[in-house]
């Protein structure tokens, strides 16, 4: 009897606290600058661990370089640079020193493979899953670790987990109730209110510290937002900071009925399995849906896959046919307090969710960037060009032409051929023949 | 390369044969386990998941030369089924630049083994001599990609190319005298006084202790 008293006692208190300390303020969009403080004991305790473990490292075996430097420096020369200076006449027997030289490249190291693993770190961030590079280095730091891995397992994760189970219900229970409402100017505001609250409160189950720059280029009614895509917390954190529509497919299970309540509050666009196949049929959708001004801006990642965040990989040329206005918007999190990105082949959703909600902190930044339409005589592959070189400009990723599709496919034989085309151009356009 | 001693025992042992110092091996030894799948060993197979390698006209020649016995130094012929690390290191140190603090006669030699690597990338039957038919066969390769080119023109280039390499090496020839091929010797000469050091080689980085900063 006693036990269970105490027990009842103890989850009433606890439910207490964490609606008067983050509920509430959730709802009113107010901060009560708990978690800044909590970034910055974190931030202070990071510093410290590195500093150890720079003083704890001999210095012949120091610390690796990280990966994304590479093992080596690629000759980024163009093909008629390369295969220059040795040239006297129109084939060489040189040209096949080029090719084998850039083949031994791409087999040491290649850019594409790369970018759907996580980042590596410079410096040890305090968590089992980013020590590859790190030995023991002295009794503190592994006993800060030892607290650190009893802080995240036993105080943060039920937390987080408790906000991430009332934010997800009440996103459910609101919109159906929200939705029940007739069409009017009031439920618009209603369900603003719903999503914006849950959001921030899925947010905050992460411990989320999100950075807005440029506000005042948040996407505006009628328009397109586009971003890159790193994993599905971005949906999470567009919303939190305003209202959008969403695209994508109808799933089963949990994700189901979260989109089934959620397309009763406002007008998402949920395609069934069979419609995505159908490339009309999505662009005839999306355009009446931009076309009435009255609905909120279609959110839509062009990538088609998450990449790791070091780059930015080819944008889908099918979201910039629509026409509109484009918003882009580019996203950048910061890998030293919790790795963000999704390795759907390595993690299913669940284990992803448990990583996130077991890392530090989920740090990012956003910027919001001017408005881009599509210009006379340019075409959508290079509109999509441009966007995106715009967003790898903005949020410091390196820029790719590859697709992300070859995560899980093969290249495409158009592509093959392109380098080979140049090449025998250049052969046989300098020769007689 | 799991564990501490036994394994830098291994990795002296490869950088005294390869050259590579032992941060360099570490991180091709990550890349190895990559292509292999956590494999100990490499099958022509893996080399299909590296996309930038796609578009690269000769890719099969490159993937050959890496099962080629004479570049792995097991044998004058033939090709092996699968490499293991110590032999992908080794294919990989023919694409190391050329050290300027080694003597006269090392330099040559690394030259030396450089233009035999690619030698035995165009010598796909193993006799020693580059005949027109292999010279015809690379030229083809290199050309497939454009459908615009016909057979005809790549026969012509590579016909060309082969006369301009047998002046070289033999001279004036006898009308009915037959050129049978561009042995190693004359593959030599046809270099001799080139630099092909910036042709032929990767740079690998160092990989240097770096302060670290937030």
């Amino acid at each position: 009897m006693e036990g269970a008293e105490l027990a009842g006692k103890v989850l009433s208190t606890w439910l207490a606290l964490v609606l008067g300390l983050i509920l509430l303020p959730s709802a009113f969009g107010v901060s009560l600058g708990i978690s800044e403080i909590y970034m910055r004991i974190l931030v202070k305790t990071l510093e410290w661990a590195t500093i150890r473990i720079e003083k704890g490292v001999p210095k012949e075996s120091g610390l690796k370089n990280s990966a994304s430097v590479g093992i080596i420096q690629r000759d980024e020369s163009p093909m008629e640079k390369g295969l220059s200076g040795l040239r006297g006449r129109d084939f060489e027997l040189s040209d096949v020193f080029y090719f084998s030289k850039k083949g031994l490249e791409a087999i040491v190291e290649d850019e594409v493979t790369q970018r759907f693993s996580s980042e590596e770190l410079v410096s040890w961030n305090l968590l089992t899953r980013t020590n590859i590079n790190f030995h023991y280095i002295s009794l503190r730091l592994t006993m800060v670790w030892v607290l650190g891995v009893l802080v995240r397992y036993c105080v943060l994760l039920p937390l987080r987990f408790t906000l991430a189970f009332i934010g997800i219900s009440l996103l459910v229970i609101g919109t159906t109730l929200v939705g029940q409402l007739p069409d009017s100017s009031l439920k618009n505001w209603l369900s603003e209110l719903v999503h914006l609250t849950c959001c921030r409160i899925c947010v905050r189950a992460l411990s989320g510290t999100i950075h807005y720059h440029n506000k005042q280029y948040r996407p505006q009614k009628g328009g397109i937002c586009v971003a890159n895509h790193t994993s599905p917390i971005d949906v999470l954190i567009l919303t939190t900071d305003g209202c959008y529509a969403m695209v994508g497919q109808v799933h089963g299970g949990l994700m189901g009925i979260i989109q089934r309540a959620m397309v009763k509050a406002c007008p998402h666009v949920w395609f069934e399995r069979s419609e995505m196949k159908d490339r009309h049929l999505v662009t005839k959708r999306l355009k009446e849906h931009i076309a009435d001004k009255k609905k909120l801006p279609i959110l839509i990642f062009p990538e088609g896959t998450c990449i790791n965040n070091t780059s930015v990989m080819m944008f889908k040329k099918g979201s910039f046919e629509i026409g509109g206005t484009i918003h882009p918007v580019a996203i950048k999190y910061n890998p030293q307090f919790g790795d963000a990105f999704w390795n759907s082949s390595k993690y299913n959703m669940v284990s992803y969710l448990l990583r996130m909600m077991t890392s530090w902190a989920i740090v990012c930044d956003v910027w919001y960037m001017p408005p881009m339409t599509r210009e006379e005589g340019e075409d959508a592959v290079q509109f999509a060009n441009r966007v995106k070189s715009a967003i790898a400009v903005q949020g410091g990723l390196t820029e790719l032409p590859w697709d992300g599709g070859l995560k899980r496919a093969k290249v495409k034989d158009t592509f093959k051929e392109e380098q080979q085309k140049n090449y025998s151009k250049m052969i046989v356009g300098n020769g007689s023949l | 390369m799991g564990a501490a001693h036994s394994a830098s025992e291994e990795v002296r042992e490869l950088v005294g044969k390869t050259g590579f110092s032992s941060d360099q091996i570490e991180q091709l030894h990550r890349r190895f386990k990559q292509l292999s799948g956590d494999q100990p060993t490499i099958r022509k197979e893996n080399f299909n998941n590296v996309p930038d390698l796609e578009l690269n006209p000769i890719r099969s020649k490159i993937i050959r030369a890496f099962f080629d016995n004479r570049n792995l130094r097991k044998g004058s012929s033939g090709l092996a089924d699968e490499i293991n690390f110590e032999d992908f290191l080794t294919i990989m140190s023919y694409f190391r630049p050329i050290d300027t603090t080694m003597d006269e006669e090392q330099v040559q030699l690394c030259r030396k083994e450089k233009l035999r690597f690619l030698f035995h990338m165009y010598d796909s039957d193993s006799d020693g001599r580059i005949t027109l038919e292999e010279y015809r066969n690379v030229v083809e390769e290199l050309l497939s990609g454009n459908p615009h080119i016909e057979k005809e023109s790549a026969r012509s280039i590579a016909d060309g190319a082969m006369m301009e390499a047998a002046s070289v090496c033999v001279g004036q020839m006898e009308p009915d005298q037959v050129y049978e091929g561009i042995t190693f010797d004359d593959f030599l000469k046809i270099w001799q006084g080139i630099d092909i050091e910036t042709k032929m080689h990767v740079r690998f980085l160092n990989m240097e202790t770096i302060a670290l900063c937030h």
